[in-house]
């Protein structure tokens, strides 16, 4: 007898239905799978076997055909083991009557019969629901996953048992309750604060203009001067993650297996590759075309620490992104296409020695070194970099006064003010970062007088003429956080500050 | 075509001849002339020391008339105009020294070389507070005088900077014109060939050797009336300029360091030896009956406290300056960067800044 089960493939984050046929011949015993498997699914047979046995069923002493249709997709992981199954099942004609039509299922087998979690639910749960399908078996560890899609009916099971008990109607199931973002959204939190970094009021200063403006930030400093516990602030005075964002963030992060026991991300990603990774793990790739590093930072942070360390392919390959926002991936396998709108943080020393401008130690460099070190950042990575900022490397009780810890709540409003004025001012969810030179005309009328500033800068401080740009991009952030319809003179002057690098040595 | 008399010609071919050390070509010159009472002397001294045989090829090479047009041809089509020991145009301080070049191969402006000059040289290692000091008064300078420099980086960049946009500046390179070193700075000399002038003693194709830059120094000091020292570690080159100032009877100047600066101690050992303390535009120009009016510049009320509060106390943080002058470090920000580009205040690095 013939029978068919529905489960999807992955090809990045789409979802494309498989028709899971068993087929029962007489013949000698044999089991054939075809349809394009990899080895995680060639090996289902194992598993399927135990399962079957060990849930107290049968498995047919016949000739078994199963075939993954549609033929040329290249089916990969490990969570066809349930669908087969109950394929086999029904072919062998132990379901009764009952259809298993109308069902998408989802799940790894144990040798027990136990239904193990597996990778990329949520972007099968919604990329089905697309294609009108409503109802799923997926594995009881992924259940959050689908707890936050509406006009669904998702059974979250633990056993193979069970799967047969609901297809057949022994038992009863109900399906997983529906939750609210909202209230996933009041529970997380990020573990630190603004008003936990002591002092580094420049600083602190340039990420609030970084995040309202969407622009990207370096920080240089002495190590040991607190570059990382800034950066890993940033996330913490963005705006809340909207439902959108955080389905497009779990879509990504269940692909690549990293999701947690939520079942959907509520907080901004914060990732710190190491300066070893290579360019395939920054930007997605491997044999199976898996999310890179940018693509899990999505809606999120992707911090590089010690900038100059990372490989030049590497930084090079972010260049593309960070214009686009998304990254296309193609392998041999094909090409797949993952979003990419993160904010990069990166840091570094200011000097190989890493004394250069520290109150404490005279700096050995000499200037061709320090050249050296900082071009290996090539000038249109760094392009991409609006603020570039000096880290205090003064110890906070040497200072004479502080301004009184902000915390992150209150400089996030200030931040959500100033974005809503960007989203009014372009019509959409953009930032003064993304700006082109058309833009920049249109937004950023600079007054006589703010020319005049911009010119005297450009005369004293030897800047480069690519700084030109970005300053007023800046200063139209500094505007927009200050309230102010027109750029001001204190915000030209404030935006030249953040531009350690463009001056030349 | 560039016109040289005779005597120029020869001595520029003699210069281009290989092999001959500086006393060789002197001598060489004088043998050559039989208007001279020692010529026969200095050719016996030349065939003693390069063997009969090398004088000789040279000789005929020197008389060769395809030779000489192929020399004087290719410094013309480079651009290079010569100013040997014999021109109009050689500056009388340069020639009053000892071993003075014999030819100066220059590239720009070569008018430069009859002005009133003045050297400012400093070490590589400089503190950014001293560059921009340096690129300030050398500025200033330039108003006045020429200003004479190497084509390293730190100082010398920072005085060419200073003085780039006036013209009045002259970088004397260790090597030939065709070799810059560093090739860094080949960008910034292409600015002073445009406005100002490059000369080096060197034939073009003259490689960089290392004993160069101490020789280069000389010329340095030779060119000019005084010397400024911006910053100088133990041992470094600007000493050696300082040093050839000194025994030409040139003025040396110094700028004063703190304690315990590492590039500073040089030139703090120069003023314990009597060299002139230096610590604005007026201690030099004054010293050569020159006159220089400052501007008065305007400032608010911030900056008037802000500026007061860095002359008080040195080089200090953005948050005390910001405590100081009562108001919030974003605020600071932006009063220290109008008064940096009004070139009162020099960032440091780690949020530092330093008065001028």
């Amino acid at each position: 007898m013939l029978a068919k089960v529905t489960s999807f493939a992955l090809i990045g984050l789409d979802g494309v239905p498989v028709e899971v046929e068993a087929d029962i011949n007489r013949g000698m015993t044999a089991y054939e799978l075809v349809g394009l498997p990899d080895a995680a699914v060639k090996e289902s047979r194992e598993r399927i076997n135990s399962a079957i046995r060990n849930s107290r069923l049968h498995f047919p002493v016949n000739r078994v055909t199963v075939n993954l249709a549609p033929a040329d997709i290249k089916k990969e992981g490990s969570h066809y083991d349930l669908p087969i199954a109950m394929a086999i099942l029904k072919a062998s004609e132990q379901l009764g009557d009952a259809s298993t039509d109308g069902y998408v299922m989802l799940g790894e087998m144990a040798l027990d019969g136990l239904i193990r979690p597996v990778s990329g639910v949520l972007p099968v749960l919604i990329s089905a629901k697309k294609r009108g399908f409503t109802r799923f078996i997926i594995p009881f560890a992924n259940a959050n996953e689908a707890a936050y899609i509406e006009g669904i009916e998702a059974y979250a099971l633990k056993s193979l048992t069970e799967a047969v008990s609901l297809v057949t109607g022994a038992a009863q199931f109900s399906p997983v309750q529906s939750r609210s973002f909202a209230s996933a959204l009041k529970s997380a939190s990020y573990g630190t604060d603004l008003s936990l970094v002591k002092g580094q009021a420049v600083a602190k200063r340039a990420l609030e203009i970084a995040v309202a403006g969407g622009h990207n930030l370096l920080l240089s400093g002495p190590p040991g001067a607190g570059k990382t516990m800034l950066a890993r602030c940033i996330p913490t005075i963005m705006p809340d993650l909207t439902f959108e964002e955080a389905l497009e963030i779990t879509q990504i992060l269940s692909v690549a297996g990293e999701l947690s026991e939520e079942g959907i991300v509520s907080l901004r990603p914060f990732r710190t590759p190491h300066h070893t990774a290579t360019t395939a793990s920054l930007c997605g790739g491997n044999v199976r075309i898996r999310p890179g590093e940018i693509s899990k930072a999505h809606k999120g942070v992707l911090f590089l620490d010690e900038l100059p360390e990372y490989t030049r392919s590497a930084l090079e390959s972010l260049r593309q992104p960070l214009e686009d926002k998304v990254i296309t991936v193609t392998r041999a396998g094909g090409a797949v296409t993952f979003p990419a709108d993160f904010m990069m943080c990166a840091s570094m020393n200011p000097c190989p020695c890493g004394n250069y401008g520290s109150a404490y130690r005279e700096c050995t460099c000499t200037p061709a070194q320090i050249r050296r070190y900082r071009a290996k950042i090539s000038g249109p990575l760094l392009d991409r970099i609006d603020l570039q900022v000096e880290v205090d490397s003064v110890k906070y009780d040497e200072l004479a006064a502080d301004e009184g810890g902000e915390t992150s709540a209150e400089v996030k409003k200030r931040v959500e003010r100033a974005r809503a004025i960007q989203r009014e001012r372009f019509g959409g969810p953009y930032t003064n970062a993304n700006m082109g030179e058309k833009q920049i005309k249109k937004y950023c009328r600079l007054s006589a007088e703010c020319e005049d500033i911009l010119r005297g800068a450009f005369e004293r401080l030897s800047l480069s003429a690519r700084a030109r740009s970005r300053i007023i991009k800046v200063a139209r952030t500094i505007a927009d956080l200050d309230f102010s319809a027109e750029i001001r003179p204190e915000h030209i002057l404030e935006a030249t500050s953040y531009r350690n690098f463009d001056i030349k040595q | 075509m560039m016109e040289y008399t005779q005597r120029e010609s020869d001595i520029i071919v003699a210069d281009s001849l290989e092999g001959l050390t500086y006393k060789h070509k002197r001598a060489f010159l004088c043998a050559l002339d039989e208007k001279q009472s020692e010529h026969i002397k200095c050719e016996q001294i030349l065939i003693k020391s390069l063997g009969g045989g090398v004088y000789n090829k040279l000789r005929t090479l020197f008389r060769d008339g395809d030779y000489r047009r192929g020399v004087l041809g290719a410094l013309e089509e480079r651009g290079i105009v010569c100013v040997t020991l014999k021109s109009t145009l050689y500056p009388e301080r340069l020639a009053q020294i000892p071993a003075p070049p014999l030819v100066l191969y220059c590239n720009g402006n070569a008018r430069l070389l009859s002005g009133d000059c003045f050297a400012v040289v400093g070490s590589r290692r400089t503190s950014a507070a001293t560059l921009a000091a340096c690129k300030k008064i050398s500025g200033e300078l330039a108003t006045k005088l020429t200003v004479v420099t190497g084509i390293a980086d730190g100082a010398d960049s920072a005085a060419i900077r200073g003085a780039l946009d006036s013209g009045n500046i002259i970088c004397v390179l260790p090597g030939g014109i065709d070799h810059i070193y560093p090739s860094s700075n080949s960008q910034l000399l292409k600015e002073v060939e445009k406005r100002g002038l490059i000369i080096s003693e060197w034939p073009p194709h003259t490689p960089v050797a290392r004993y160069m830059f101490t020789v280069r120094n000389r010329i340095i000091a030779g060119l000019s009336r005084g010397v400024l020292v911006v910053s100088a570690p133990k041992k470094s080159g600007a000493l050696i300029t300082a040093g050839y100032a000194a025994d030409y009877g040139r003025e040396v100047f110094a700028f004063p360091h703190s304690l315990g600066v590492a590039s500073g101690e040089g030139s703090n050992e120069l003023i314990k030896n009597g060299a002139a303390l230096c610590q604005n535009v007026l201690d030099i120009l004054g010293s050569f009956g020159l006159e220089y009016k400052t501007e008065v510049q305007k400032f608010t009320p911030q900056e008037e406290a802000v500026l007061s509060f860095l002359r008080a106390n040195g080089k200090s943080h953005i948050q005390a300056i910001a405590a100081a002058a009562g108001i919030k470090s974003f605020q600071a920000v932006t009063v220290l960067s109008s008064l940096e580009i009004k070139g009162l205040v020099v960032r440091c690095g780690g949020n530092l800044y330093e008065p001028l």
